[in-house]
């Protein structure tokens, strides 16, 4: 068995990014997740960092700094006043489609189908792609599957997020950033998309007293 | 080489006169000792014929005079493995039943047990020792058929009958399967021989495969493989015990035995990635069997049927060690592949084992008490404290805890899973990481089974009153089960013998042990991987228990015991009814495995008068599992059962439409023929 | 180092008695810590001791009902935690007796006690020992996968199953270099705090029939027998606090055999368990006991960590 012995600082933030993204898993309150988001950009914003180090690109540095203030700062701000000033006395997912017991085994083989897809892939690879690309599958899919398994809007929106983190991930990992502006750009936009879906939020809880996306279907003409 | 052959005739002869014999004195009440003392002697020898074979050269003898009819015999290290087996249950089998049949004295042809016992015992090792075709499937059917007629011996009641007809249309869908699977490889061969079989040739893999799958159907539905195991808690359950501990720990094996000869008999497994998907296949069956068995032996509440499903569990165990092995073979990492075939075959030794001292002990139970269901137990072990130590040693034992033998197999199977990682592959590395989850899991379940088991029917207070007056077995059932537990023991704490028997029995490529090495797994890297060293965790666990027993002597000075009523929160007596029973015992279980039990619970409430809901009269709560298979089953009963009454409305019992129905398919034939279809 | 010197011997047996005799202490400061930070005063450290030697001068009162399982459950508990400590690496990379056993044997021994126990509480024929039993089946049922596979993580990091390999090579390469291991270091926890009986699987200070799981099972007992019940299991916390420490925080441990390093690494190892213990009692402050179904999903993040580990080696 050959093990590397010094210190891989690759691996082990890509292992703290995982982490911190399965809290988003494991916890059930809507703060929790707001936390967990919150750590899971701000490990982002590390390893950002850590690529600009690497790669000498400087606009990386600004990346980092943009991902932090605006998603590990002002989102999850906006976000907890969201939670604050949401009326449903009772801000837990408490009856998820899938069980949080099963999610979290799904969690972990979406993880593994993630790094199967990246060896399928076969893409010339340097040390940055092998370790990064993987996790942000791993981001993208299990945002679909917090999506896809949970009820409550909030819960959505924190998924869809996680989503927008893994395919940055990627962007960054694959192409080393794309140039400042564009960056920039998607920062408001998502920054936008944010504050709006907070203002349909709050409609939805004034309309169904309840953020249940279950509601919604009541929205059908029948 | 000549004195072997005249042990093969004495153990024919043996069992042959057992049979006999048996039928003579039918009515007498000696007929237990003419029944079961010859198939005790006849299984003694063949424990030492399968020594001898070990030792000496194989046995290989052809009888006969035409060609396809020839009954060869021929015994290698394989064949004696699990003959040993066999003889070994059998012989502790054979003692047990001749207190155990007295069970049946009032019953009228009580001598046709003895005689069926005996021809089942001795048409399973002509199924091994035969070496054609032919033979192979004549001593199966006779395998199969007294063994049906076994386990509808009981025939008064309707559902042994049903379970007896349920096995008898498994077994032939089985037997269908392996006689095609001949048929295929015969194509290739050009002989009936397994001779020919084995050195077959070059044959185009297609057929291997067919051949393969249909013998693994085959032999799997004997095996009870996981969809096709819903004979097996039936027949099981309703044979007579002693016969439920041939079956599960000897005829079991049968099927193995086959798989273990189409494996690395007749197609030599080697370094060729065609072979990987057999393994894969393999494991998977195996794992799926392991965990639908104990997942079902869990809710269970018949002492027999929670036995059977864990057979069902086990045969998943030893299949995923040969999954394993077949794996490894074909990445050619050999030493591993011993290793999980070693791990295996150790299973397969120490299931027949365990599991036949358990059912012996199922029937001792069901002797005493007149009841299977657990529900009713409770208590024994003070009633019946020496079948109870037995059922103790078969519980660790099977459970896989140290220091008895079933820890010793479970070791090495979860060893060979642990060397995974030395497959270059890196998707089956995970996956099949990931499918050991499945194995510990089955693990702890099977763990969670037994502790129910034996706790519910052993401990406590006695349930019922059948509970209550149980007395001791007579001793004969008592050595029966003390030879394999013994062999238990003497197997989990000396594991060098199980390793060097299959070791020098399948001819592997590994040294065998000394009784003072380490049993040592060494990795890639030359360090030591994995060691155990039962002998020596034995002093430990003993010295420790001596110094720990002066220490607290010294320490705590002389105390008194006092006996004194269970801490009963001041309300008063405790009753047998405030106890926890097997169901409830099992209900977290069952609400996390929701989806294999779809678990019911109605509570449903009594009032003294409708109007009133504050003052109930009684409270009725009824939980209630199901089992999904035996759901599909019946599905596909009725499925067909409605097909086959749309066909019915051809018989029309007219006589003319009958001709009719011969002159159309004789003018098709002729037209077939004529276009040149046929012939 | 497969050698079974005689200095090896006597070397080994003192790392077993410096276990058993400290794991009273650990008991004693993890109470002491949840007291204070509770703002109470608490019983003192050595209290456990005290406990222990008092319960072995009594006399015992057992139930009517019980066999002999009863009887025999607490001896076949101490004597496999004790037996257990002899396979554990304590201040030295290896243990003298690595070779008679390795972390399977080890899992195995633990459930045999497990075994007795839940038998123990069934034997007693009331509801209480029943009520205990089935969750204790419950969990280590499903510990099982979770045990294994974390197992299997470290298996295959560390190069073997042997105590004392993984303990060895734990030393050379930490696990910064080997991040696999974080995702089996949080399994592992997980699996300790289940194993010990912490909270949120079990709280072993009440005796309320709705929270209580080992409690339940050993209602029954009193004396003697309670006395080495209670000691088995501290022998187990500290046996498992041990493999924690040496398996995941190894650094510091002796890797020769001189008695300067020894000493060094006794202290060491001594600190880092009792910094742990601390570090366990402030987080059962921190949280409350979870609904029985609930803690099944504790179980199954150590799962999942343990799988992506797993993922993590291979890749």
């Amino acid at each position: 068995m050959i093990l590397p012995t010094e210190i891989n600082v690759l691996d082990i933030s890509a292992a703290i990014l995982l982490v911190a993204t399965f809290g988003l898993i494991v916890r059930r309150g809507f703060s929790n997740w707001v936390h967990a988001y919150r750590y899971q950009t701000i490990v982002l914003a590390g390893i950002v960092a850590l690529i600009a180090l690497i790669t000498d690109i400087w606009e990386l540095y600004i990346v980092s700094a943009l991902t932090f203030g605006i998603k590990a700062i002002v989102i999850p701000k906006i976000l907890f006043y969201v939670t604050k000033k949401l009326d449903s006395p009772i801000k837990l997912e408490t009856n998820p489609y899938i069980s949080m017991k099963l999610s979290v085994i799904v969690s972990a083989l979406l993880v593994a189908m993630s790094y199967f897809i990246f060896l399928q892939l076969n893409i010339e690879s340097n040390e940055i792609i092998q370790v990064f690309l993987p996790v942000s599958f791993s981001l993208f899919f299990i945002g679909l599957f917090v999506i896809i398994s949970r009820r409550k809007a909030l819960n959505q929106m924190v998924g869809l997020l996680t989503i927008e983190n893994g395919l940055f991930l990627f962007a960054v990992s694959l192409t080393h950033g794309f140039s400042l502006i564009i960056e920039i750009g998607l920062m408001a936009d998502i920054l936008l998309g944010v504050i709006i879906s907070s203002i349909l939020l709050f409609r939805m809880s004034k309309t169904f007293d309840s953020i249940d996306i279950k509601n919604l279907e009541s929205l059908r003409d029948d | 080489m000549l004195e072997s052959l005249y042990l093969v005739y004495a153990i024919f002869g043996f069992f042959s006169l057992g049979a006999i014999s048996s039928l003579f004195t039918r009515g007498k009440k000696q007929h237990v000792y003419f029944a079961y003392i010859p198939a005790a002697i006849g299984s003694f020898l063949a424990i030492v014929l399968s020594l001898i074979v070990f030792t000496s050269e194989d046995i290989h003898i052809t009888l006969g005079y035409q060609q396809i009819f020839d009954f060869e015999i021929f015994i290698d290290g394989v064949a004696s493995f699990f003959i040993l087996i066999i003889g070994l249950v059998s012989f502790a089998v054979s003692i047990y039943s001749l207190s155990y049949s007295k069970k049946f004295d009032d019953k009228k042809n009580n001598s046709n047990l003895g005689m069926l016992f005996n021809l089942f015992i001795i048409s399973m090792m002509l199924v091994i020792t035969s070496n054609n075709v032919f033979f192979f499937l004549i001593f199966w059917e006779l395998m199969s058929l007294t063994s049906f007629f076994l386990v509808i011996y009981e025939h008064e009641n309707e559902n042994n009958l049903k379970s007896g007809l349920t096995y008898l249309v498994m077994t032939h869908l089985g037997t269908a399967f392996i006689l095609t699977s001949f048929l295929f490889m015969y194509a290739q061969s050009g002989s009936f021989s397994f001779d020919s079989f084995r050195d077959i040739g070059i044959i185009p893999d297609y057929v291997r495969d067919i051949a393969f799958i249909l013998a693994f159907i085959g032999f799997g539905t004997k095996a009870g493989i996981v969809p096709l195991h819903i004979w097996l808690p039936k027949a099981y359950a309703s044979a007579p015990s002693n016969v439920s501990a041939l079956m599960s720990a000897a005829s079991l094996n049968i099927a193995i035995y086959g798989i273990v000869r189409y494996l690395f008999d007749f197609n030599s497994i080697d370094d060729s990635s065609h072979y990987l998907w057999w393994g894969l296949a393999i494991i998977v069956i195996g794992s799926i069997s392991a965990l639908v068995g104990v997942l079902y032996a869990l809710v269970e509440r018949d002492i027999k049927r929670i036995l059977a499903y864990s057979s069902i569990e086990n045969v998943g165990i030893i299949f995923i060690g040969l999954g394993l092995s077949v794996v490894f073979a074909s990445f050619n990492l050999t030493s591993l592949s011993v290793l999980a075939f070693v791990a295996s075959m150790f299973h397969t030794l120490n299931h027949a084992i365990f599991k036949g001292l358990l059912f012996m002990t199922a029937g001792s139970i069901h002797y005493s008490t007149h009841t299977k269901n657990i529900e009713d137990l409770g208590g024994l072990i003070k009633k019946m404290p020496w079948t109870g130590l037995m059922f103790l040693i078969g519980t660790i034992a099977i459970i896989g805890l140290p220091p008895l033998n079933g820890f010793i197999s479970e070791w090495l199977t979860l060893q060979s899973l642990l060397s995974v990682f030395q497959i270059p592959s890196t998707i089956l590395q995970v996956s099949i990481a990931f499918a050991s989850l499945v194995l510990a899991l089955t693990m702890g379940l099977a763990a969670a089974t037994f502790v129910r088991l034996f706790g519910i029917s052993f401990l406590s207070k006695s349930r019922t009153l059948k509970a209550a007056d149980a007395i001791e077995v007579p001793r004969f059932m008592l050595a029966g089960k003390a030879i394999l537990a013994s062999s238990c023991i003497v197997l989990g704490i000396l594991h060098f013998i199980g390793i060097n028997l299959i070791v020098t029995a399948f001819n592997l490529p590994y040294t065998p042990l000394s009784p003072f090495e380490p049993l040592s797994i060494i990795g890639e890297d030359g360090k030591s991987f994995a060691s155990l060293m039962m002998p020596t965790v034995l002093i430990i666990l003993f010295s420790v228990f001596v110094s720990i027993f002066v220490l607290v002597k010294i320490m705590g000075g002389k105390t008194s015991i006092k006996k004194y009523n269970t801490w009963d929160c001041g309300f008063g007596s405790l009753s047998e009814r405030t106890q926890y029973t097997a169901t409830s015992l099992a209900e977290p279980l069952s609400r996390i495995f929701a989806i294999f039990y779809k678990p019911k619970n109605e509570i449903i409430r009594y009032f003294y008068s409708e109007q009133n809901q504050y003052l109930k009269k009684s409270i009725n709560v009824k939980f209630s599992t199901r089992n999904i298979f035996e759901e599909f089953y019946d599905l596909l009963i009725s499925i067909s059962l409605s097909v086959l009454n749309k066909i019915r409305k051809i018989q029309t019992g007219k006589v003319n439409v009958y001709i009719l129905y011969i002159v159309i398919a004789l003018l098709s034939l002729l037209l077939a023929a004529g276009s040149g279809i046929i012939g | 180092m497969d050698e079974l010197s005689f200095t090896g011997i006597i070397f080994g047996i003192s790392q077993v008695l410096l276990l058993v005799s400290l794991s009273p202490l650990i008991v004693g400061i993890m109470r002491k810590t949840k007291a204070k930070s509770q703002k109470r005063i608490g019983s003192p450290i050595i209290q456990p001791y005290f406990d222990i030697i008092k319960l072995l001068r009594k006399d015992e009162v057992i139930s009517e009902q019980s066999s002999w399982i009863f009887r025999c459950t607490p001896w076949i508990n101490f004597v496999t935690a004790v037996s257990v400590a002899f396979f554990i690496p304590v201040s030295l990379i290896y243990s003298p007796f690595g070779v008679v056993g390795d972390i399977l044997l080890v899992v195995g021994l633990f459930g045999l006690g497990k075994f007795f126990t839940i038998l123990a509480g069934l034997d007693v024929a009331s509801s209480f020992g029943g009520l205990g039993s089935s969750r204790e089946i419950m969990f280590s049922a499903l510990v099982e996968p979770a045990l294994f596979i974390t197992i299997f993580v470290i298996a295959i990091f560390y190069g073997g199953t042997n105590i004392s390999t993984i303990v060895s090579s734990a030393n050379e390469i930490s696990f910064l270099a080997a991040p696999g291991v974080l995702f089996a270091l949080i399994a592992f926890f997980i699996i300790l705090m289940a194993e010990t009986g912490k909270l949120p699987f079990d709280n072993q200070s009440t005796h309320l029939e709705l929270t209580m799981i080992h409690e339940a099972t050993i209602l029954e007992y009193s004396g003697k027998s309670l006395a080495l019940i209670e000691w088995s299991q501290a022998i187990k916390q500290i046996i498992l606090l041990t493999l924690f420490v040496n398996i995941f925080i190894p650094w510091g441990i002796a890797d020769s055999f001189s008695w300067s390093q020894i000493g060094f690494g006794v202290l060491l190892v001594i600190v880092k368990i009792i910094s742990l213990g601390i570090l366990i009692a402030f987080i059962e402050i921190r949280i409350a006991k979870w609904r029985l179904f609930r803690v099944v999903d504790l179980i199954a993040i150590s799962i999942a960590s343990s799988m992506i580990g797993v993922i993590f080696f291979f890749i």
